[in-house]
């Protein structure tokens, strides 16, 4: 079973092979639970949102042509799921210095007075904080940020993930950098102060 | 705060290990085929009544087009009795006395 590639399983799960459907599961799983990490809304759980977009992928499983890898495809219905989810939570309206933890601020601190990489033991802080920040945002600047920044991924990879045009990815990164930067601004004035 | 600052705030945090490992529940592969099955098999029988449905519509369709040209044809003869018991009555008050 481990030998058989994607489009064979998405093939034999089409005929009602239990088998294989389970094998694909346990083949995407890694990848959608990464997803839903970056995606989630908070009032979702992680595996209820899995298992929401896996009876999703397996109810247009027959739409899958195979033009594109299946990676991407199951990674674009994964993002729109966890987009719809997101829609329906409201957006926190501000960030406040009281809502950081005492190590979320001092890495705020360092941003201000030090212009070096911030240390290694700041990284967990720094993603509380950039998640913090990321509450702020709308869901689809939310995911523009997470899948450029925190996972590295290309405009164009992006594009083929979540089916935005170039142009609307980058003005949406755009926007969302002013508000986490406004957002940091005032948080850094509540600190100095 | 500048751009650059924002930068390494973003940096950092990307090289901030998962603390918890992607780690399928015991028995989600199942429960979610099993699921996906039963959704299957109701889009089955929603497509079965999507059918029937159509079906029971073409058929008041066609009857409510029967009926009406039946009706339409009815009026006819309803008319044409109706002329043949103006010119019967006229012939019995010609007739008789």
């Amino acid at each position: 079973m481990a030998d058989r590639d994607s489009a064979e399983l998405v093939q034999a799960a089409l005929q009602h092979d239990d088998e294989a459907a389970r094998e694909l599961v346990r083949r995407l799983y890694p990848l959608i639970a990464k997803m839903v990490r970056s995606h989630r809304p908070r009032r979702t759980s992680e595996e209820d949102l899995c298992q929401m977009i896996f009876i999703k992928i397996f109810q247009k499983l027959s739409q899958f042509s195979g033009k594109v890898p299946l990676e991407h495809w199951v990674s674009r219905i994964a993002v729109n799921t966890c987009l719809n989810q997101i829609e329906s939570e409201k957006v926190r309206p501000e960030l406040r210095q009281a809502d950081l933890s005492e190590e979320e601020q001092a890495v705020v601190e360092n941003l201000e007075v030090s212009s070096e990489e911030l240390a290694p033991d700041r990284q967990l802080a720094s993603r509380q904080l950039v998640e913090h920040l990321l509450q702020m945002l709308k869901p689809v600047e939310r995911v523009v940020i997470d899948l450029l920044y925190l996972q590295g991924r290309s405009v164009e990879e992006i594009h083929k993930i979540t089916g935005m045009s170039v142009a609307a990815i980058k003005v949406r990164a755009f926007r969302a950098r002013q508000r986490m930067k406004a957002q940091l601004e005032k948080i850094g004035a509540q600190t100095t102060s | 705060m500048k751009d650059v600052d924002l930068d390494r705030l973003l940096r950092s945090a990307a090289r901030a290990k998962e603390e918890t490992p992607v780690e399928m529940p015991f028995g989600f592969d199942t429960r979610v085929v099993a699921l996906s099955r039963r959704n299957g098999n109701g889009a089955l029988f929603g497509a079965l009544l999507r059918r029937v449905a159509f079906v029971a519509t073409a058929v008041i369709v066609l009857a409510s087009a029967g009926a009406y040209f039946e009706f339409n044809r009815n009026g006819d003869v309803i008319t044409a009795g109706n002329e043949f018991a103006i010119a019967d009555s006229a012939i019995q008050d010609e007739v008789l006395p």
